[in-house]
């Protein structure tokens, strides 16, 4: 093959992924270029195409992907930064740091010292603590260290923004979720206005905000308003398995309304992505409705459920009938396991009040019919 | 002396002048449409009065003596205003000064009113209103009104000989350009095109008609290929370009009609197609996304809606059950076409699908019939060449397929030299396309091949081929031991292939953070650990060697197992280059350290050789 031959294969890949939108055909064509110039020796290219890369897989839902590719990027810019702009890679960091947690396999350590890591490269970037002081929030709170993150919280809600801090819709997003977490519904459906109007909004806003107001909504009586963020809210999760955790939410969110068959049908498309998802809070999230929804299914007495579940499933079944015990002991040993794992790896028991939560949802549980024409946005 | 009051808005006209012209209109030249859109209203309104009245729009543009900007007479025959409905617009005005009130007011007749004579502040200062309505004594009223919100109404002291309205603008020095005769019938055919009643314009003493008869679709014409060179000569002139095909369209719900254009190339994948839509005849938008289902990027249209609501901005659709409504019936028009097309001419359809195939699959996965129908013409890409799946499955029962390109590369060509078909359905929609394949034939079977799969297909070694290669295979696991690779010797075409390489897409992960652990610090070095140890465990990477392959043959019998070792480690690397896998530090040390063994042996030999010759 001629040096011309691969660069107009790079190009060629690169156009094609420019094409696609957020998901695994996307990804897997940015690494087919990245492979390309690392076999070529070509770094400059390799910078770019990986930069390309942690976009492509940040947002198309492979976080492994995205670490990878950044910590080759990053030692790159370290070992030569005249050559390598790190600029961008103050960004990305934040992406990649900000999803360590979701590996149980990423030991407590590791993501305290990249913590520390960001943070002082934020600092010599000149960028204020807003971005920093958010991160230890949420991995705070994703570890379960309770009192932690409400003190990372008071600091980052007070901290001034800067040229490295989310954009509003983001924030804004991220305060919603604290006051879901505290319960105080009311009050994270007032701070949502501005997004449910389509005030607010960006590359990932309102997608995961409809999701988490499901729940609120529906605790509050808000029916109406419930289905009409499930319906506007679904459409714009479906295709891209970065959104797994939302489509949790969207299944429990019909399992406490007793549409069960609308999410057996989520559960049977998306199953497959929960099956090799690489952030295990996604898979998390997702057995855990899912476990929720069988349930549902068994409350009505019905032993067998015909599903298309994918093949990689380990009780596939051919003809496509499956016992709704043995569905619902998978999905529910994925999630205990699962929550085992991270728990021993935090050294709290987030994970265990989270399935208990899951457990005590059918108390929840309040009968709303969901018509398929979407209402007036 | 008639009754003159001088009145004041109720509100800061300047605020919502600025709300209009900041968010609601992408640009002054709207006023036009505001201005035709209140004509339009106005003649349907006598219409429902008296059936039959066919109304008309004049504009007039009045040209000043002394050179000063002009004035714009813009009149219609329509149902006119009585003094009592004036009061009423000109209180949703004062109510306008919210964005949402003024959604709401656009619904009703008089608000649109108000509303559409606002706009005109975007380009003049001052306006007059001169009407006379159908309905009541028969006197004629005038307001003026002054872009600082002081308005007078009175009657008129020149009286309407007929009921309807006339508007007078005066042109700003700064708006002047919008004022030209050119650019008035531009504007006008621009929003008004497809009015089906005239619209004249008048300049310097002399009046034309600006559009002609209505919609292109709506027009009787000689025969069916006559309509469809009138809808592509249409369509060119819309979006200049010249599309290969045009598809009628219609709905009930939000009583939509119009036509949609096959694009002559292939559009983005993500392109939002933007369309062309009027309400009511009057051009609403020409980036309208939301109209057809999200398969449909192939055409353009060009559509009228009676009954769909239009945002506040008026530039695109309200999302709601009707419009849902009339995007499924769009829809199933486009539907319709690709089925018969796919019935009555095939080629056709293989034409199209060359171009709009995305389209084309993305229905296909939605659509359990239209697969049906389709599947036959969509062509992939396999290891034997491109062919259909009806094709393959003449050739073999079950349908073997790869995800990913990566898996692709490694298996194309050995598996093309076997004889062996396997699709590449690393590209959008393909592999969706063939597991959905025995849910619609449940007769097919598919299964998904990865490249380490790819060698069990190949032949056995005979028992005393095995005994001859068996040093070898010692001398390579020990060899490769450190690479985390498995041997294995076995026959398989084409032979000028010494060995294959194969893994799957979990190994080239694990390779990549190989790779990037090799480059990062401790923390990043230690996390690429972390994440090569929690990764599900794959199975590890196997080398084939060819035994068809000469040079395999002639290392089998090779004594010096040094020598051995190092062409093991050479054709490890070459195996890896090929497939295009990018070396590690260790491998990369490998081939330095070989090629440099290689070219001393060779040398050394060489030289024996040379002077062996020389006795």
């Amino acid at each position: 093959m001629t040096a011309q031959d691969w660069r107009e294969q790079v190009e060629e890949l690169l156009e094609r992924a420019g094409r696609l939108r957020h998901g695994e055909a996307k990804v897997m064509a940015l690494e087919e270029a990245v492979r390309l110039a690392d076999t070529h020796g070509d770094l400059e290219r390799a910078f770019e195409v990986r930069d390309e890369l942690i976009d492509a897989a940040t947002f198309g839902g492979f976080p492994d992907k995205a670490l990878v590719a950044f910590a080759w990027c990053r030692a790159q810019a370290k070992k030569d930064p005249e050559r390598f702009e790190s600029d961008m890679l103050l960004w990305k960091q934040k992406w990649v740091v900000g999803r360590l947690d979701d590996f149980p396999h990423i030991s407590r350590k590791q993501i305290q010292e990249a913590l520390d890591d960001i943070e002082q490269t934020y600092a010599r970037a000149d960028a204020g603590k807003r971005a920093i002081l958010k991160l230890r929030y949420q991995t705070a709170r994703d570890m379960g260290e309770e009192a932690e993150a409400q003190r990372y919280w008071d600091q980052w809600i007070a901290a001034p923004r800067d040229h490295l801090t989310d954009c509003r819709a983001c924030d804004l997003d991220d305060e919603i979720d604290h006051h879901i977490d505290l319960g105080e519904y009311a009050k994270a459906l007032e701070k949502a206005r501005p997004i449910l109007e389509g005030r607010s909004s960006c590359a990932e806003i309102p997608h995961l905000t409809y999701g988490s107001v499901l729940y609120p909504l529906l605790k509050l009586e808000r029916l109406e308003e419930a289905r009409d963020c499930h319906l506007h809210g679904y459409p714009m999760i479906s295709r891209n398995r970065d959104f797994l955790a939302t489509v949790g939410e969207h299944i429990e969110f019909l399992a406490l309304t007793d549409n069960v068959a609308r999410g057996l049908t989520l559960f049977e498309k998306h199953l497959g992505w929960a099956l090799d998802h690489a952030s295990w809070r996604d898979r998390f999230t997702f057995h855990a409705a899912a476990s929720f929804l069988l349930s549902r299914v068994m409350a009505e007495d019905r032993d067998t459920v015909s599903l298309r579940l994918p093949k990689a499933f380990p009780l596939y079944q051919a003809q496509g009938t499956y016992a709704a015990r043995e569905l619902h002991g998978w999905v529910e040993t994925q999630a205990r396991e699962i929550a085992a794992r991270f728990d021993t790896r935090n050294g709290t028991a987030r994970f265990q009040k989270l399935l208990e939560r899951t457990r005590e949802l059918s108390r929840d549980v309040y009968p709303f019919v969901i018509d398929a024409a979407p209402g007036p946005k | 002396m008639a009754r003159h009051v001088d009145h004041r808005f109720q509100i800061n006209l300047r605020g919502v002048i600025d709300l209009l012209s900041h968010h609601l209109y992408s640009s002054p030249g709207v006023y036009v449409r505001e201005l035709l859109q209140n004509a339009t209203d106005a003649i349907r309104a006598r219409q429902l009065l008296e059936p039959g009245h066919t109304g008309t729009v004049r504009v007039e543009l009045i040209e000043k003596q002394d050179g000063g900007p002009p004035t714009l007479l813009f009149s219609d025959d329509g149902v006119g205003l009585t003094e009592e409905e004036i009061h009423r617009f000109l209180a949703t005005i004062g109510e306008s000064s919210k964005r949402e009130a003024l959604a709401e007011r656009r619904n009703d007749f008089i608000g649109q009113f108000g509303i559409g004579l606002l706009s005109c502040f975007m380009v003049c200062d001052e306006l007059l209103v001169v009407t006379r309505s159908v309905k009541g004594d028969g006197r004629t009223m005038e307001w003026r009104g002054r872009h600082d919100g002081t308005y007078s109404v009175r009657p008129s002291e020149h009286p309407l000989e007929h009921p309807g309205t006339q508007v007078f603008l005066v042109a700003r020095q700064d708006t002047a350009e919008l004022f030209t005769a050119e650019r008035v019938r531009q504007l006008a055919l621009h929003y008004g095109g497809l009015l089906p009643f005239p619209i004249l314009l008048t300049v310097a003493g002399s009046t034309a008609r600006i559009n002609t008869e209505g919609a292109p679709w709506r027009r009787k014409y000689e025969s069916s290929s006559e309509r469809r060179a009138a809808l592509l000569a249409y369509g060119r002139e819309v979006f200049g370009s010249d599309f290969i095909d045009c598809i009628p369209l219609k709905s009930s719900s939000g009583d939509v009609e119009g036509v949609a254009f096959v694009l002559p190339f292939s559009p983005h994948y993500n392109a939002k197609q933007k369309h062309r839509v009027y309400l009511k005849n009057m051009l609403l938008s020409e980036s309208a996304e939301n109209l057809l289902p999200d398969w449909a990027f192939f055409v353009k249209c060009v559509v009228n809606a009676n009954d769909l609501r239009p945002t506040a901005s008026r530039e695109s659709f309200y999302e709601n059950d009707t419009l849902a409504k009339a995007r499924e019936s769009l829809g199933q028009a486009l539907r319709r076409y690709l089925t018969e097309l796919a019935k009555d001419d095939p080629r056709a359809l293989q034409r199209l699908i060359a171009l709009h195939g995305l389209s084309v699959k993305a229905l296909a996965l939605d659509d359990d019939d239209f697969y049906r129908l389709v599947i036959g013409w969509l062509p992939f890409e396999t290891s034997l060449g491109m062919m259909t799946l009806v094709d393959y499955r003449k050739q073999s029962p079950t349908v073997r397929y790869v995800s990913s390109l990566d898996d692709f590369r490694q298996v194309a060509r050995v598996a093309a030299a076997q004889g062996l078909c396997v699709v590449n359905a690393a590209y959008t929609y393909d592999t969706d396309l063939i597991e959905k394949l025995p849910r619609v034939f449940p007769d097919a079977q598919v299964e998904p091949f990865s490249a380490g799969e790819l060698p069990q297909s190949f032949e056995e070694l005979t028992l005393d081929e095995r005994e001859a290669v068996f040093p070898l295979i010692k001398v390579a696991e020990l060899a490769l031991q450190p690479f985390r690779c498995d041997v294995a010797v076995k026959k398989f075409l084409p032979k000028e292939v010494p060995t294959l390489y194969s893994s799957d897409a979990e190994g080239s992960f694990r390779r990549d953070a190989e790779r990037a652990r090799e480059e990062s610090d401790d923390l990043y070095g230690s996390m690429m650990d972390s994440m090569l140890g929690g990764a599900p465990g794959s199975d590890r990477p196997l080398l084939t060697f060819n035994f068809l392959n000469p040079v395999v043959r002639k290392l089998a019998g090779v004594t010096d197992r040094a020598l051995m070792k190092v062409s093991v480690e050479m054709l490890y690397v070459q195996a890896l280059l090929l497939g295009h896998r990018p070396l590690s530090a260790k491998e990369m040390a490998l081939l330095n350290q070989g090629l440099l063994g290689l070219i001393a042996a060779q040398l050394d030999g060489g030289e024996d050789s040379g002077r062996g010759g020389m006795h």
